[in-house]
């Protein structure tokens, strides 16, 4: 084939470059006051962390180090290494003021926000992974109970929003087992996930030619040996992309997660959001972050993909 | 018992019927000696790949029965596994694991099924290759082996598991012309050393050549059986001369 001209890839920065124009002009339009500045103190916070007062009491200060005698009578409390002290000498504080700080820097709301949405994603994809495989054995399985069980799983989850079956794991599931929003989350995207996993491992199997089992068990192996030693790894490398695909999908779908009192990416987006008044950069700068999230995923699987396409 | 006569295979009465109603094979009789070279031939769909993958039950039969070794394959309590340790099979596709080395293709059933050591059957293996003329290609993926040298691997893979039967369906049709000699070979080698064979072929010369007994199967019955001298020279059978005069004619 002839090289394509380099002129294409002019024309597609062209395009871009006059989208974003287009963007900024609309915002122009509607008036909206761009304080990009304000976006790098939810990510990190380098002002260092606020300390609180335990309770209402009087303060003692020795060089960095503050003691707090209650004034309503027990045992006074030490607060060693504040970098800042912000109180003197016999002041009274009460509960929640800030006595001082410490130095360094701390991660910010969507900082901790983006280790919640990797921390329920790696867990709901591990067990996504799992479970899709039981089922997805289960739907090639000649035991038709396993067939039928793994079949129902697969159209009910397929065929409800995860919306809703998030209201139900931690409305109804949540309150009759007490589950935190944590695990109700990991539950539902790995219940999600996991039937269409298992639609993709059973695809993966159904594509390895019947000969192989065949060849398999004409040498004296049982079903299970020969789905075990043969046809599954030649399932799962055809699976590889498809499965990449899911798990980005997980990633993404794990925003909905925000509804269960647990501040994700997504609701962390949110708070910062109400506190700033500035949507656009925040939402902005919440969307590049979970593009880096999926794209490290896909960059990995591609890397995972090529080296068994060696082997 | 005179060995020469002693009945390894014996089918009787095979019905094999699908879910559409086709018949596949009607009412097949037949007794294969240990030692017994029998080549099968026929017209295609005339059942006999069927037949012979009812002898290691890769496919079921609707009435009738057959014994390997006294034991009936199709009963329900009869251990499958053990059974087909016992009779190998070559493929027409070869069906070798794409995913192993040659040599990894040979030792996989006999660690897996038999529980041999790994060293002890990798030696095996080794062995087996360097039999079957291919002791430089332990560590090719099939992907890397001509269609001759795949199908060798694959009678190497069934040698492996020291079966009393081998069952080969077709092993030269998928071949280009000039591999098929190679693995031709290898089954006359074969024969020559004692080994009870059941060979469904295509090879007129093969058959001739080697084979003690020849098979004539046409739309799901055993039409003709006898030595290959007469079966190809003085046959007075309708069906077979005019299947040996379309594939003399070819």
């Amino acid at each position: 084939m002839r090289p394509a001209s380099p002129w294409w890839r002019l024309l597609t920065v062209a395009l871009v470059l006059l989208i974003g124009a287009g963007m900024y002009w609309a915002t122009l339009k509607v008036n909206y006051q761009w304080r990009w500045e304000r976006v790098p103190e939810y990510l990190l916070v380098t002002g260092g962390e606020e300390v609180p007062a335990p309770f209402d009491g009087t303060v003692a200060v020795s060089g960095k180090q503050i003691r707090i005698t209650p004034l309503l009578g027990g045992e006074a409390q030490v607060i060693p290494e504040i970098d800042v002290v912000q109180v003197s000498d016999g002041e009274i504080v009460f509960a929640g003021n800030t006595v001082g700080k410490k130095a360094g820097i701390t991660p910010g709301p969507l900082l901790v926000g983006l280790w919640v949405t990797l921390k329920i994603s790696a867990l709901s994809l591990v067990f996504a992974l799992v479970l899709g495989l039981i089922a997805g054995l289960g739907r090639v399985a000649h035991n038709p109970a396993a067939r039928d069980l793994a079949a129902i799983y697969v159209e009910l989850i397929r065929g409800t929003p995860l919306l809703v079956q998030m209201f139900i794991v931690y409305f109804f599931l949540g309150t009759v087992l007490n589950l935190s929003g944590f695990v109700a989350g990991v539950t539902s995207l790995a219940v999600f996930t996991g039937a269409y996993v298992a639609e993709i491992v059973r695809a993966g199997i159904e594509a390895v030619p019947k000969g192989q089992m065949e060849a398999a068990r004409s040498l004296g192996m049982s079903h299970w040996q020969g789905m075990r030693k043969v046809v599954l790894p030649q399932a799962l490398k055809r699976s590889l992309p498809p499965l990449a695909g899911q798990g980005i999908n997980l990633i993404k779908d794990s925003s909905l997660v925000s509804i269960m009192a647990l501040t994700d990416l997504t609701k962390a987006g949110r708070e910062v959001v109400s506190s700033t008044f500035s949507p656009f950069e925040v939402w902005f700068t919440v969307a590049l972050m979970y593009l880096l999230l999926t794209g490290a995923l896909s960059v990995y699987v591609r890397k995972l993909e090529k080296k068994m396409a060696h082997d | 018992m005179n060995t020469e006569q002693e009945v390894l295979i014996e089918a009787r009465e095979v019905e094999k019927r699908y879910p559409n109603g086709t018949l596949a094979l009607k009412g097949v009789s037949l007794a294969i000696n240990r030692g017994e070279v029998v080549c099968i031939i026929g017209p295609s769909g005339s059942g006999k790949s069927t037949l012979l993958r009812t002898l290691n039950a890769l496919e079921s039969i609707s009435s009738g029965e057959i014994l390997m070794d006294g034991i009936s394959v199709h009963a329900a309590k009869t251990d499958l596994n053990a059974l087909r340790t016992h009779a190998g099979m070559v493929f027409q596709q070869f069906n070798l694991f794409p995913h192993m080395t040659a040599l990894e293709n040979i030792m996989l059933a006999p660690v897996e099924v038999l529980k041999l050591p790994a060293a002890q059957a990798r030696s095996r293996a080794e062995a087996l290759l360097a039999k079957v003329g291919l002791a430089d290609k332990a560590g090719n993926r099939p992907a890397q082996l001509s269609g001759g040298q795949q199908q060798r691997v694959a009678i190497a893979r069934a040698l492996a598991m020291q079966p009393r039967v081998m069952l080969f369906d077709e092993p030269t049709s998928a071949l280009d012309p000039e591999k098929v000699g190679e693995v031709l070979d290898v089954m006359k080698d074969l024969a020559a050393e004692g080994m009870t064979m059941v060979v469904v072929t295509h090879e007129m010369g093969f058959a001739r050549a080697v084979a003690d007994r020849v098979l004539f199967m046409d739309r799901g019955e055993l039409v003709y059986q006898d030595a290959p001298e007469a079966f190809f020279t003085s046959a007075s059978n309708e069906r077979l001369r005019a299947f040996l005069g379309q594939v003399a004619a070819r």
